[in-house]
């Protein structure tokens, strides 16, 4: 009976879950088997096509330098990454090799859910900033190695922003100058100067920053209070009520892709985002794409940081964690790799490469780049790694803010809501 | 369980007299015969239902060992859990709108094809395909665009889009269930046909009008197929989840309108890895369908009609 099936696929999903923790896979390692004498690795990672295309291109260069492997590579937008790289994590079935985030790193690392890189002698670590590599340190152990280096921008089409002749965004500009210019863009160009911010933890967190204060405290304690989450709901709000950033229809879509943004379906002047995947919207706005930094404080206190933006990683139980090694090392150290991917997962954190690299960046890859080092020294330090519950916080982040923007419930009353979850998640 | 081991086991006595193995014998090989079938509900069954029951009375989150946490799940569950109730108050509201939605086409359509006589095999098949694909993800995927602004619905009414709407959302959803109408219309196709044509013959005699007769015959006559019908799509309703997470993108939004039962359950147990908490979402789901099937079970007697209860 169909109706059974549903019931009966998830309470096998759960036993699969419990007897893989228990006896550490009650099913063959990570299902990464020979087929005709080649070791098969299974890669995956979240990204867009631009990304997904020089990937590919990468891993075949790879599979001609290591006749002996072959890859198999997946790839998906980062909510449903996210969510289906937790449930294979779960099910003792985590890929060989796979992408992190800043943000997964604690909780696949405590679960023990990662390899210690550390002790792979196929992979080369001298190059990259010893202190960016220590961000993928977690209880003394290299449980991953840190992939590129990104910052938060404000992407937006200037092409537009310039038609409609409001000045453009420039470096010290604060959150007061950026709601100003976008109530002006509204004005004038007739659509929303930017998807609404609201939902988004990631620019909450620069906002913060701006105040000099943290999401989390350095014990994995909320970093702010619910007074500080209704102050930065109250503010977006009323730009939403203003018409001066997207409606609730257009910012409940998102789901991290660039494609369901406002400004990549020519809904928006503008958006927030982080600088390398920006370049998916290249193909949904093929012109004027221009990036700027983000608003500070009323102070000028910068809110934006370096961040390791994304981890490679193997996992703990994988058959093959020499060749997932040197799919790593690969990825990381190689020139020729590197020369493919460009700045497509950020700037390279192998600090030769980078400087091999840079002048021989084009397009997109050249401005993310250009818009790194104008940025270079003039930044706070990034926070500490964030506690394992964030993972489910940034969801609910989301959520709560959905109740304010289809004004189900008041700023205020959304922020002590998300405050009470998240002080339970982060306790257990 | 024990009535269809003894049955053939009977018979076997009665027609192969020359049997002269003992009980005990042909009792094993019953059992070899059904172990594949023993085997499958014990290890696909039995055991993931009790480490479930086991895992929701524990904290799990997945990767380390789960710990005994008594009762304070089910607590937590229905004392300080608001999006708990969210969700069981969109799945009671679901089913009842789709569930008496879905019977009632299904019916209607079902009483249109019964007396056609060219074309009934291939209305049929056009409108039971909608099941067979209905509950796949690339269908809810489909229905997700049509739904979304800019999608067809909008281009059509100019409603803009459903599915990014609270108040809509779960309407989208609700259709998505009622358009899969073709397995019960053609259960009650096979429930029509058995009515016998006398009955309707001799009412037409008395004068009783189209609506009399689908009143007093056609209704108690069909009367063990709608409630079998009903039963199986309430549980199924119950259920519900691929369409919603297709049509949310996972997430029960917008603003938690299309939070579904087992959508929260996926939720807590896959999103915030708290398995333990899921699992007794799952227990006291099988609970309430349990009890919903006994009750519509006890009313069923007050209007169910069994053609046999009168030979009796």
């Amino acid at each position: 009976m169909p109706g059974n099936r549903t019931m009966k696929s998830r309470t096998a999903a759960v036993v699969l879950a419990f007897c893989a923790t228990l006896a550490a896979g009650c099913s063959d390692s990570g299902g990464s088997s020979g087929t005709g004498g080649k070791v098969v690795l299974r890669y995956t990672w979240w990204g867009n096509p631009d990304r997904a295309a020089r990937t590919e291109q990468a891993v075949s260069l790879f599979e001609k330098k290591h006749p002996g492997i072959q890859v198999q590579t997946s790839f998906a937008g980062y909510d449903a990454y996210k969510q289906k790289l937790a449930t294979q994590a779960a099910g003792g079935d985590a890929p060989d090799v796979m992408q992190l985030d800043y943000r997964m790193i604690d909780q696949y690392a405590s679960g023990g859910v990662l390899l210690d890189l550390g002790r792979r002698a196929a992979l080369r670590t001298d190059d990259i900033d010893a202190g960016l590599l220590a961000t993928g340190v977690v209880d003394g152990k290299q449980y991953a190695v840190p992939q590129g280096r990104g910052t938060e921008t404000v992407v937006y089409d200037a092409k537009q922003w310039k038609a409609a002749g409001v000045t453009p965004p420039a470096k010290g500009w604060t959150w007061d100058e950026w709601a100003d210019a976008m109530r002006a863009l509204a004005k004038k160009s007739g659509k929303p100067g930017a998807t609404d911010p609201g939902q988004s933890e990631d620019a909450f967190e620069v906002w913060l920053r701006g105040q000099g204060k943290a999401l989390y405290t350095k014990d994995r304690g909320l970093g702010f209070t619910a007074d500080d989450l209704a102050r930065w709901w109250t503010f977006t709000d009323g730009l939403r009520r203003e018409g001066a950033v997207s409606p609730a229809e257009q910012t409940t879509q998102l789901d991290g892709s660039v494609e369901n943004t406002p400004l990549g379906r020519g809904k928006a002047v503008s958006d927030f985002n982080w600088d390398a995947p920006s370049s998916g919207y290249l193909a949904l706005v093929p012109e004027g794409l221009t990036l700027a930094p983000m608003p500070s404080g009323a102070d000028g206190t910068p809110g934006q940081y370096f961040k390791p933006s994304m981890f490679m990683g193997a996992a703990a139980d994988t058959g093959h964690p020499d060749q997932a090694a040197q799919l790593i090392d690969f990825m990381l150290n190689d020139p020729e790799a590197a020369a493919v991917l460009g700045a497509t997962r950020g700037i390279p954190v192998n600090e030769s490469i980078r400087r091999d690299l840079t002048p021989d960046l084009k397009d997109f890859d050249k401005t993310v780049a250009d818009f790194q080092s104008s940025l270079e020294g003039s930044l706070n330090a990034p926070p500490q790694a964030p506690p394992s519950g964030d993972n489910a916080l940034q969801t609910t982040f989301q959520r709560d803010y959905d109740q304010v923007s289809f004004e189900r419930m008041s700023p205020r009353e959304a922020a002590r809501n998300y405050v009470t979850e998240a002080k339970a998640e982060l306790r257990s | 369980m024990t009535t269809t081991t003894d049955l053939p086991a009977g018979r076997a006595r009665t027609r192969t007299a020359t049997s002269k193995q003992p009980k005990r014998q042909r009792e094993g090989a019953a059992w070899v015969f059904l172990s594949p079938w023993v085997l499958g509900a014990a290890v696909l069954t039995l055991l993931p239902m009790a480490v479930s029951l086991y895992l929701s009375f524990t904290d799990y989150d997945l990767f380390s060992a789960p710990h005994w946490v008594g009762l304070r799940n089910y607590t937590q569950m229905f004392t300080e859990d608001p999006r708990y109730w969210r969700s069981v108050g969109t799945t009671l509201t679901y089913v009842v709108i789709a569930v008496p939605l879905q019977l009632g086409l299904a019916l209607v359509v079902a009483l249109a094809l019964k007396n056609m006589k060219r074309g009934k095999g291939f209305y049929r098949s056009a409108f039971y395909a909608p099941s067979l694909l209905g509950a796949s993800m690339s269908v809810a995927l489909v229905w997700r665009a049509i739904f979304n602004d800019g999608g067809t619905v909008d281009h059509l009414l100019g409603t803009g889009g459903w599915v990014n709407r609270p108040g809509w959302a779960l309407l989208a959803v609700a259709l998505l269930t009622v358009w899969q109408f073709g397995a019960p219309m053609v259960i009650f196709l096979a429930g029509l046909q058995q009515i016998p044509g006398e009955l309707y013959e001799a009412a037409q005699v008395d004068g009783a009008s189209r609506w009399r007769q689908f009143l007093s015959i056609t209704v108690p006559m069909l009367s063990p197929v709608i409630f079998f019908n009903l039963v199986l799509q309430t549980i199924q309703a119950f259920q519900v989840f691929t369409p919603a997470f297709a049509v949310s993108a996972g997430k029960g939004g917008p603003a938690d309108s299309t939070l579904f039962y087992t959508l929260y359950l996926y939720d807590r147990g896959f999103v915030a890895s708290h398995m333990g908490y899921a699992s007794a979402m799952a227990w006291v789901l099988l609970l309430v369908i349990g009890a919903v099937t006994a009750v519509l079970f006890r009313t069923s007697r007050s209007w169910v009609f069994y053609a046999s209860e009168g030979d009796r």
